[in-house]
């Protein structure tokens, strides 16, 4: 993360799924003015949709109505973005596992859910979560060549 | 509905006709998965080669289709997109299915 303020842009979706893929649409065509490749384009995508969904299941409870915000800074040397709501709070716990693992031979230990935040810790430089006031705000950035 | 199916050469080919397979989308995926499973279905291809975009909830929703199947006939994907491809591959998910280029080659594939 730096001070460093660059060009921002915020994006305001009501929470419902079907909504993420304009914040989806966006961000793509903002990641299009860097030097990221189309490879980490669509992981940058894809970390934005696992965190706006989660806003919209866990702080929500799928509950329209409400305001999911996306904060787009395009910094020299990173892109870093910040997804905010007012819902329920994330348990700081659930940043700590990475692990996205499989055993093909334990069937039982195959998850349906529950990816999206590890997929998101493997694939940004940073992330950390924070709460002030109401507001819950996910902050991850990716670093960007020059 | 964005999806389906037909049968060619004994395999149940369920088509996902969405550019994007994601949470507003997973859970009438794999309802429609469970149908054909729960209907007889027990070699399935899923054709994704119109999805451009899956996040774990759509993956999450092909996982379950895969243990539903309890391990018997097969599972197998098709025409995955790169997006799709690096998910799979990032989420190791990539051990547990297995992913052919076109619809012909998963039907030839033994």
């Amino acid at each position: 993360m730096t001070d460093e303020k660059g060009q921002v842009v915020r994006l305001e979706i009501d929470s419902e799924l079907a909504n993420t893929t304009l914040i989806a649409m966006a961000v793509r065509g903002l990641c299009a003015m860097t030097t990221l490749s189309p490879v980490e384009v669509n992981r940058v995508e894809l970390c934005v949709v696992e965190i706006v969904n989660n806003a919209i299941e866990h702080a929500y409870g799928n509950e329209k109505g409400h305001k999911v915000e996306v904060g787009v800074s395009l910094l020299k040397a990173c892109l870093m973005l910040t997804i905010s709501d007012w819902g329920k709070s994330m348990d700081q716990g659930k940043l700590g596992s990475r692990d996205i693992s499989v055993d093909p031979d334990d069937p039982a230990a195959w998850l349906c859910s529950g990816r999206g935040l590890p997929i998101v810790q493997s694939l940004m430089d940073n992330v950390k979560y924070q709460t002030v006031g109401d507001k819950n705000s996910f902050i991850m950035s990716k670093q960007i060549r020059n | 509905m964005p999806f389906e199916s037909k049968i060619e050469a004994g395999h149940t080919i369920v088509s996902i006709d969405e550019t994007r397979l994601d949470a507003s989308l997973s859970e009438p995926v794999r309802a429609y998965l469970f149908d054909q499973i729960d209907n007889g279905s027990d070699n399935l291809i899923i054709d994704l080669s119109q999805v451009r975009f899956m996040d774990s909830s759509g993956l999450g929703a092909l996982v379950a289709a895969l243990k539903k199947m309890g391990g018997t006939g097969s599972m197998k994907l098709a025409g995955a997109q790169p997006a799709v491809t690096d998910l799979f591959s990032l989420t190791s998910m990539d051990k547990l299915f297995a992913i052919l280029p076109t619809v012909t080659e998963a039907i030839e594939e033994k």
